[in-house]
């Protein structure tokens, strides 16, 4: 084994394809949370996510479909959080883990509903690297960067669009008035439940698609497991990007190298047993968990109900 | 919380119960339906499978056991005031150091390999909530995130243990040789197939009781988790009553974990756990946080666990369906709960 492995464009360029559910989820996860929600939920959104996806595409052979309904699901389960947390004041941990286990259930269920029981599992079509043009077969670079899968150009897209947003537009001044100071926010004439009930649904929309682009980016097909907590990943990537998308984004390639790393290595070592080097990503995780905590600010009114009548 | 319940007398604490009982119940039928079965049928062998037949109330005191313990864990973490949704990692922990310590007492006096092998479960669950106990006593990191890549990281010792140095050959599957016959629980009710777990739970349950409200350190807990800032300002040891709270949590997660490998199964099995942690969260939430409601409640969703089993055997009910069934439960007494509370 050389540290050339380490280096392998191959390697970056896989990296790359599979930050795209962390990157998409942590943003979805980042609209939230700047508003003032805290939803724990997105594992099992992005499973639920993965499960429309796929269904849709099975039975009507769209992809396009398929991407929509992830969505759609995504911005479903996101408002019946927002409400639970913002119009009931439930504890939003509380409501977040419930619905995780509603979507972890539904997913399969729904799965054996429609597929129904099978040996070989179905597969649906893939999305194919999409070669940009002028830029898509410049050496190093075009491989690892521009002659990815659509889901890719999409996620940077998302990123530079949350990010403007968020501190570009005076939506988006108001919408982190409504997760930093609610009651301030409110005075001067923000809509803070209306907001918030907004960015669930936008977020969700988005940790939708991060499930949709397992199934059509990675596997092909559907399992319970297919998330494999890239959705709590997500939910840390938000601490550890300080609360900003391109932050988030930053982790995000960098947790996908390490997984990437993992595929490479299970490949060409036999020494270690590969559970060891599967273990790797998670014990990754909590050892940069660690390193993001210190100095970590999060909005002042993240996972606090807003109570127009309770005394601050 | 306590005060107002004590306030709504016993019957207001038991008709939310048995209004979700009624939910889960219209639910199950539901699916049942939608996968062509005869829904009033499946009921009827769903009761009868969990609770009206000795076999049937084996099956549901057993699974009552982990789902109790984990649930025990889970309250423990929350009266601090943190999420422990690492149940399922600490049950496979635990499994891991009893199904070790059952391998390797084979020369030890028979008398005490069982309590050995117990406590070595555990230990082995109490290490594995050390780490986001320690981390979160000494640096703050949020618990969530760490008992969860924990619960990962266990299941992939677990296969590499199952499939590996412990496999057993003729099984060929990700299950380990069985373990020595004295390492093994004895049965409570020999005929119904219902082993001694079920005591070790309930006396969990009421030393959790005894714990939380008997105990200087459960007085200490329970400030910690109704308002941190004021408990600091008492003088209360705030992060060190969380961080041990997080590792004895572990622990009777980790017990739990033993108890499945001496009782049930006799063998490390890949599949352990099929998602006790998650339920022993919905059972905390529905039991209130409180260790003596958590029986009746976690051997509600025992008998749904195996009724639903059996549905899988008759109509084809796919075993997560008893995810749906509970959360939407939950779900529904949070919103009764919300609406009571009224407008923003």
């Amino acid at each position: 084994m050389s540290w050339e492995l380490f280096l392998d464009p191959s390697l970056f360029r896989l990296a790359v394809a599979m930050s795209v559910p962390l990157v998409l989820a942590s943003a979805g996860e980042i609209l939230m949370e700047r508003s003032g929600l805290l939803n724990v939920a997105i594992e099992g959104m992005v499973t639920l996510g993965a499960a429309a996806a796929f269904l849709a595409s099975f039975a009507a052979g769209s992809t396009g479909l398929g991407l929509l309904a992830a969505a759609l699901s995504g911005v479903v389960v996101a408002v019946v959080f927002a409400h639970y947390a913002v119009a009931w004041r439930q504890e939003q941990v509380t409501v977040g883990l419930t619905l995780y286990v509603l979507c972890l259930g539904l997913s399969s269920l729904l799965y054996r509903v429609v597929v129904g029981v099978r040996l070989t599992p179905p597969r649906v079509e893939t999305l194919q690297p999409l070669l940009l043009p002028g830029v898509g077969r410049l050496p190093l670079v075009g491989e690892v960067l521009f002659s990815q899968h659509a889901l890719v150009y999409l996620s940077a897209a998302v990123v530079a669009g949350v990010h403007l947003v968020l501190f570009r537009t005076s939506l988006g001044l108001r919408l982190r008035a409504a997760g930093e100071n609610p009651v301030a926010a409110d005075t001067v004439g923000v809509d803070v439940f209306r907001l918030r009930k907004a960015a669930a649904a936008a977020g969700g929309a988005l940790v939708g698609l991060a499930g949709a682009s397992l199934p059509f980016t990675l596997t092909g097909t559907f399992t319970e497991g297919i998330a494999g907590g890239r959705g709590w990943i997500a939910l840390m990537l938000v601490i550890f990007g300080r609360w900003t998308p391109a932050g988030a984004a930053a982790g995000a390639l960098l947790f996908a190298y390490v997984e990437a790393l993992q595929f490479k290595l299970a490949m060409v070592s036999r020494a270690v047993p590969p559970q060891f080097l599967q273990m790797l990503p998670y014990a990754f995780a909590v050892a940069v968990l660690v390193r993001a905590y210190r100095g970590a600010r999060a909005p002042e009114a993240l996972g606090k109900p807003y109570h127009r009548e309770a005394r601050a | 919380m306590t005060t107002e319940a004590a306030a709504r007398g016993r019957w207001q604490v038991v008709w939310p119960y048995a209004g979700a009982l009624a939910i889960a119940l219209v639910l199950l039928a539901a699916l049942v339906a939608m996968l062509g079965g005869d829904a009033s049928q499946a009921l009827a062998g769903l009761v009868r499978a969990s609770l009206g037949s000795g076999a049937g109330l084996g099956q549901t005191l057993n699974k009552t056991t982990p789902l109790l313990l984990g649930s025990l864990a889970v309250i423990l973490g929350l009266r601090g005031g943190v999420f422990n949704i690492g149940v399922d990692g600490q049950i496979y922990a635990g499994a891991v150091a009893a199904t070790g310590a059952a391998f390797l007492l084979w020369t030890a006096p028979k008398a005490a390999v069982l309590p050995v092998v117990l406590l070595a479960g555990l230990a082995g669950g109490a290490v594995w909530g050390s780490l986001p106990g320690v981390l979160r006593a000494r640096l703050g990191v949020s618990e969530i995130f760490v008992t969860v890549m924990l619960n990962f990281v266990a299941v992939f010792l677990v296969e590499y243990l199952s499939t590996g140095p412990w496999n057993d050959p003729t099984a060929g599957e990700a299950i380990t040789r069985a373990i020595p016959p004295e390492a093994t629980l004895p049965y409570l009710w020999p005929r119904a197939g219902a082993h001694a777990g079920i005591l070790l739970a309930l006396a969990a349950a009421v030393g959790v009781w005894w714990l939380l409200f008997r105990t200087v350190f459960g007085y200490e807990l329970r400030a910690a988790g109704d308002n941190p800032s004021a408990a600091l300002l008492g003088g209360v040891p705030v992060r060190r009553a969380v961080g041990v709270a997080l590792v004895a949590s572990g622990g009777l997660a980790g017990l739990a974990g033993a108890v499945e490998v001496s009782g049930f199964h006799y063998r490390l099995i890949l599949g352990l756990s099929p998602g006790y942690g998650m339920m022993a969260i919905l059972i905390a939430v529905l039991s209130r946080r409180h260790p003596v409601l958590a029986v009746p409640a976690a051997m509600g969703f025992a008998a749904l666990l195996v009724g639903t089993d059996s549905l899988q055997r008759s109509v084809g009910l796919p075993s997560s369906a008893v995810f749906v069934v509970q959360a939407v439960v939950l779900l529904v007494l949070l919103a009764a709960e919300g609406v009571r509370r009224g407008a923003p």
